[in-house]
């Protein structure tokens, strides 16, 4: 038979020391170029297009291999439970959860859903908040804040539940709303706020955490199934390496960051664990009152996650 | 078999954004899996999805209520009063004209035919030939793009993560009123004095009244145009503005516009935008077929293989456009090609907002040249004196233009100085 | 025939006319309202692109019907006006065909995943079910509502392909008569 070519997309930078998704996809094309005679052809950058689009296309088996994060929630809406607030109370938890029986379970479910295998899970990183006017340490703080949001439901939801006013705005618009004062605030993984020099518009900045992302490494089932089981060996297993190097380097650049931003003016605070209590308290139940009514027979993954959490935390 | 298709299709006369619709239809329908019919529909889907893009449709809806309520004239009667009383004036007039529209329209072909329908047969009175004024007004609509605001700009900054419109914006003025002093200067220089035609009779008003007639529509690019530039809006909401302001000239202030015709009005300006956004859509969906087969890719090593240094890619990159100019129309050649040279542009060391500027400065010349040049067929169409003989009355202005291109290329500083001294 | 015409241009005129109103009046508003009062809706950004999107497609069959697209004449130009005539009539089949095609393409495209929420008219769409007791207007936030319109589009491409054939045939005819 002819030798097969996977397709890799994704929509980060096409490098490997600060880029994620970069990082992981390189790694998973020398790894299955290396072991087998499948030649891997990158697509970074969002070159074949958005998450949604990518997600569509392995869906079609046009594009074989994507690495997405939020979109994956869309054609897989049980996978919407990680993005619960203050769900993680640390990156290597939210790890046990997502290579251990939870993730596995979450996948085969999204595998009969969406004609996507998981291959591995990587990670986009937590997200924080930022602001102009004052420091937050406790959700008291947030009180009559405006805070940019993603026009996602289950984000307003959350600012909402935290007592802040949330403004659904574009993110091309964002650096705009925050110079003019349209919005006092903003959330954001670190890696993000500076990179994109969010930091220079911002005062504050508290390491709340509120949502952990992971990022998917999915691949068309239909495609993995035409694989010998050899060569479906190599690629389950550069997918798990993949993934364990977007983690590491994510971790990395959010270390940098904070240092970073701390340098160049921004006051960090790391709230404590009875401050992140208080957070979760008035966020997770306006959330998972909101997922409930959205995921119908799919809210048993809310609780399925929870009872995982406390295990691993344990 | 894609690009038979498409050949046949362009000679035949099919619409240019559906011949290449056709030709990926064709392809996708019976190409092998996973190819399929519907990734067409998805992908122009796509190109079209966007809020940025939004500008255009904007831009031509306030261009079209601009020309409605009468704004032409009072923007010739303003440009008679700066530059009617020189040696040629009345040409002078024609291309100043073309400036001051240029602030007010992103379009060149916009303005071919409202400053054409009133010059070509003007000129003509005062012993101009009717090849000549037809030619003089394409060459110097095409200032209207360059200067801000600008449709291929817009379009510019979409294709091209990390340059923003307003740099971009901000580096075409000096380029277009470079343009517009070159062709003052030609045309001063060549055309004969006893033409004795200085434009002053243009119009009956005193100067006094066609100073202050002009200012009010004058305030719209400064205002527009300045707010985009301080960052306080986007250029979207920015557009809705100049369609607000032109509205509120046309109906309150110079009371041209009925209200009646506002329907025509809108439906006008969708009709001339989807003729350009549809362009935009089938373009994406080809370009992402192309991607897919990694043709850029392949391009771009070509490229970098064969061309060693900044000026030879410069001067490649020039002809390269001028022949493209030709045959394609302007965004489409934008769209094809800007993706796989702008990397290759800032990989050799060249300014983004300098290239950005070069580029849609080269196409822009191709809307002057034959076979396919916009203005040069809605200036035909008012003109009526046959392609050839335009086409030979607009060599000079051609040869000129192509100087000022090389002027922008080899003094960096005539592009990127304002949008440098302005901290972008 | 010449009334079939006109009312399929008035048709266009007026999906095209009504789509540019709506999306200059939505951007307007919705950022007069961000600089005013600070708040805008949240369907201020994705309503305007879809609406445009549709009103695209009419343009393009109303710029068909008035012979307005940008098309390639420099070989064309070189024939006599009556061959020229026969071959645009031609061109009109073709166009006709394209305009089918499309519209099989768009009809796949949207039914394909479209049932999916259009994130920012999600609420919108709640809530205008809610507050009319109408549930089939929860389609207002589902993005195969709004891909629907490339379906669409090939259609109206194909009708006016197919009326600008007609028309060019009866001209063509009048001038043999
Ligand atoms: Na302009
Ligand atoms: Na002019």
């Amino acid at each position: 038979a002819q030798a097969q070519t996977i397709r890799l997309a994704h929509v980060d930078p096409d490098e490997w020391t600060a880029s994620k998704k970069g990082a992981a996809a390189h790694i998973f094309k020398n790894i299955v170029e290396g072991e087998t005679d499948l030649t891997v052809e990158l697509f970074p950058a969002g070159a074949l297009g958005n998450e949604d689009e990518l997600v569509a296309q392995a869906q079609d088996n046009l594009t074989q291999v994507v690495l997405v994060s939020g979109a994956m929630s869309k054609a897989c809406p049980a996978a919407s439970v990680l993005d619960i607030p203050y769900t993680f109370s640390s990156a290597t938890i939210a790890w046990d959860v997502l290579d251990g029986d939870f993730g596995d379970a979450l996948a085969e479910h999204c595998l009969a859903q969406t004609g996507l295998r998981t291959l591995a899970y990587g990670e986009t990183g937590f997200r924080n908040f930022t602001n102009g006017t004052r420091e937050i340490r406790t959700p008291a703080d947030m009180e009559g804040l405006k805070f940019r949001v993603q026009p996602i439901p289950l984000y307003v939801e959350m600012v909402k539940g935290l007592g802040g006013e949330p403004t659904p705005i574009a993110w091309t618009e964002l650096p705009n709303a925050l110079s003019t004062g349209v919005v006092d605030g903003q959330e954001n993984p670190v890696g993000v706020i500076y990179n994109n020099g969010l930091h220079k518009l911002q005062k504050y900045m508290t390491l709340d955490g509120h949502v952990y992302a992971a990022d998917f490494i999915l691949i068309s089932d239909e495609f993995y199934q035409s694989l010998t089981p050899a060569q479906q060996a190599v690629v389950a297993r550069a997918a798990r390496i993949a993934g364990n190097m977007g983690r590491s380097i994510q971790q990395w650049s959010t270390a940098e960051g904070v240092n970073k931003v701390q340098a160049e003016g921004m006051q960090v605070y790391s709230p404590t664990a009875d401050e992140i209590a208080a957070f979760a308290e008035k966020a997770q139940p306006a959330v998972v009152e909101y997922l409930r009514g959205e995921l119908g027979e799919d809210a048993v993954w809310i609780d399925r996650l929870q009872e995982s959490v406390a295990a691993a935390s344990q | 078999m894609i690009y038979a298709i498409l050949l046949i299709g362009l000679a035949t006369g099919v619409p240019i954004a559906l011949a290449i619709i056709a030709a990926l239809l064709v392809f996708m329908g019976y190409g092998e899996a996973p190819y399929s019919l519907r990734v067409v529909a998805t992908e122009m889907f796509k190109g079209m999805n966007s809020f940025p893009l939004l500008a255009i449709p904007l831009f031509v809806l306030a261009g079209e209520v601009m020309n409605e309520s009468g704004i032409t004239s009072r923007i010739i009667a303003f440009a008679n009063v700066l530059v009617g009383r020189l040696r040629a004036g009345l040409a002078l007039v024609n291309i100043w004209a073309s400036v001051i529209f240029a602030g007010l329209s992103g379009s060149a072909v916009a303005d071919t035919s409202a400053i054409g329908r009133v010059f070509i047969p003007e000129m003509e009175k005062h012993g101009y030939s009717r090849p000549f004024a037809a030619a003089l007004t394409a060459a110097s609509s095409v200032i209207g793009p360059i200067i801000p605001p600008s449709i291929p700009v817009i379009i510019y900054a979409l294709i091209v993560s990390g340059v923003s419109v307003p740099a971009l914006f901000l580096a075409g003025i000096v380029p277009g009123i470079l343009l517009a002093i070159f062709l003052s200067v030609f045309v001063m220089l060549t055309v004969k004095v006893d033409h004795g035609d200085q434009a002053i009779g243009l119009t009956a008003e005193p100067a006094s009244k066609a100073i202050l007639g002009g200012i009010l529509p004058l305030l719209m690019p400064v205002f527009v145009v300045g707010s985009i530039l301080l960052g306080v809006v986007t250029p979207t909401e920015a557009a809705s503005f100049a369609v607000a302001y032109a509205l509120f000239l046309g109906i309150f202030v110079y009371r041209n516009i009925k209200l009646s015709s506002l329907p025509r009005l809108f439906s006008e300006a969708m009709r001339d935008s989807a003729v350009i956004l549809i362009i935009i859509a089938a373009v994406s969906a080809a370009n992402w077929l192309l991607t897919y087969n990694r043709v850029p890719n392949m391009l771009t090593d070509w490229v970098l293989l064969n061309v060693d240094s900044k000026t030879t890619f410069l001067i490649a990159t020039i002809l390269l456009f001028l022949f493209v100019g030709l045959f394609l129309e302007g965004i489409a050649a934008m769209l094809v090609l800007v993706p796989i040279l702008h990397p290759i542009a800032v990989g050799m060391g060249v300014d983004p907002v300098h290239f950005g500027i070069l580029v849609i400065f080269n196409l822009m010349i191709g809307l002057i040249t034959p076979p396919l040049g916009l203005c040069l067929f809605v200036a035909e169409g008012i003109a009526q004196v046959g392609m050839a003989r335009l086409t030979m009355a607009i060599l000079p202005f051609f040869f000129v233009e192509v100087l000022v291109l090389l002027l922008l290329t080899f003094v960096p500083e005539t592009v990127i100085w304002l949008p440098r001294v302005m901290g972008y | 025939m010449k009334t079939v015409n006109e009312f399929a241009r008035r048709l266009f005129a007026l999906g095209a006319g009504l789509s540019m109103a709506l999306v200059f009046a939505i951007i307007f508003v919705n950022s007069l309202r961000r600089y005013t009062v600070g708040q805008s809706v949240s369907w201020g950004e994705e309503l305007p692109i879809y609406l445009t999107i549709y009103g695209v497609m009419f343009g393009l069959a109303l710029a068909y019907l008035q012979d307005r697209h940008i098309r390639f004449t420099v070989l064309t130009d070189f024939l006599s006006v009556s061959v020229r005539e026969k071959l645009f009539a031609a061109v009109d089949l073709v166009s006709f065909a394209t305009g089918v095609a499309l519209a099989f393409s768009g009809h796949a495209f949207a039914v394909r995943r479209g049932n999916l929420d259009a994130s920012g008219l999600k609420s919108a769409g709640n809530w205008l079910a809610e507050t009319t007791g109408i549930d089939s207007l929860v389609w207002v936030a589902k993005v195969g509502t709004w891909q629907y319109a490339i379906a669409i589009g090939g259609a109206l491409l194909a009708v006016a392909a197919a009326l600008k054939f007609f028309e060019r045939i009866s001209a063509i005819k009048a001038v043999q008569a």
